[in-house]
């Protein structure tokens, strides 16, 4: 990588030992782990990667097949439904 | 409140949020039917309604869709399982496909 992009904080830099001494190695950084928009839990049953290593995975295998699957939690998930029924019978 | 005839919300799985009934009581699970497909689940993953409707216990998915359709609820349909119509290759066949793809790789 050129001295432009030494001070880019996008790309993570891994120190390896070469014959000289040491060197920066620059590589790119997978996306975060999904969490839960309503209580920010991590949510399980994601999985990690770019747009490209995502599309590459069959559909069942991207989220949870469950409604809300892959946005809210489990736990988020059954509150809104409590909620939702309850407020039917009012 | 969670007794035959009772119809409930399901809270987990695949089918969450859709309006089951319960057909049978036993310990701590129940078997639905409705909207859902007919099976055994856990009391905890039910959400009890006001509503009941007035079946025996272990009634046929028949009598429980005629039950929802004077609700206007809708009702779980399985598929039925398509068979398989390629018969069983003979064994004499089967060795010269074999030989075929052998000699092909080569």
């Amino acid at each position: 990588m050129g001295m432009i992009k030494a001070k880019s904080r996008t790309l993570r830099r891994n120190s390896i030992r070469v014959q000289t001494g040491l060197a920066n190695h620059y590589t790119r950084k997978k996306p975060r782990k999904a969490r839960c928009s309503v209580d920010g839990l991590l949510l399980p049953g994601v999985p990690r990667g770019n747009s490209v290593d995502i599309s590459r995975l069959p559909k069942s295998m991207r989220r949870p097949q469950r409604p809300y699957g892959g946005n809210l939690s489990s736990r988020a998930m059954r509150a809104l439904i409590i909620r939702k029924t309850r407020e039917a019978v009012e | 409140m969670l007794e035959v005839g009772r119809i409930c919300v399901k809270l987990a799985g695949r089918d969450a949020g859709k309006k089951a009934v319960i057909v049978d009581v036993q310990d701590n699970y129940a078997t639905i039917d409705g909207e859902v497909r007919r099976r055994k689940c856990n009391m905890f993953h039910l959400e009890p309604t006001s509503k009941t409707i007035e079946i025996k216990k272990n009634a046929s998915h028949s009598d429980i869709k005629s039950e929802f359709e004077k609700l206007g609820m809708k009702v779980f349909e399985s598929k039925p399982k398509e068979k398989k119509t390629q018969e069983k290759a003979v064994p004499a066949e089967k060795a010269k496909v074999q030989k075929e793809k052998t000699s092909r790789k080569k």
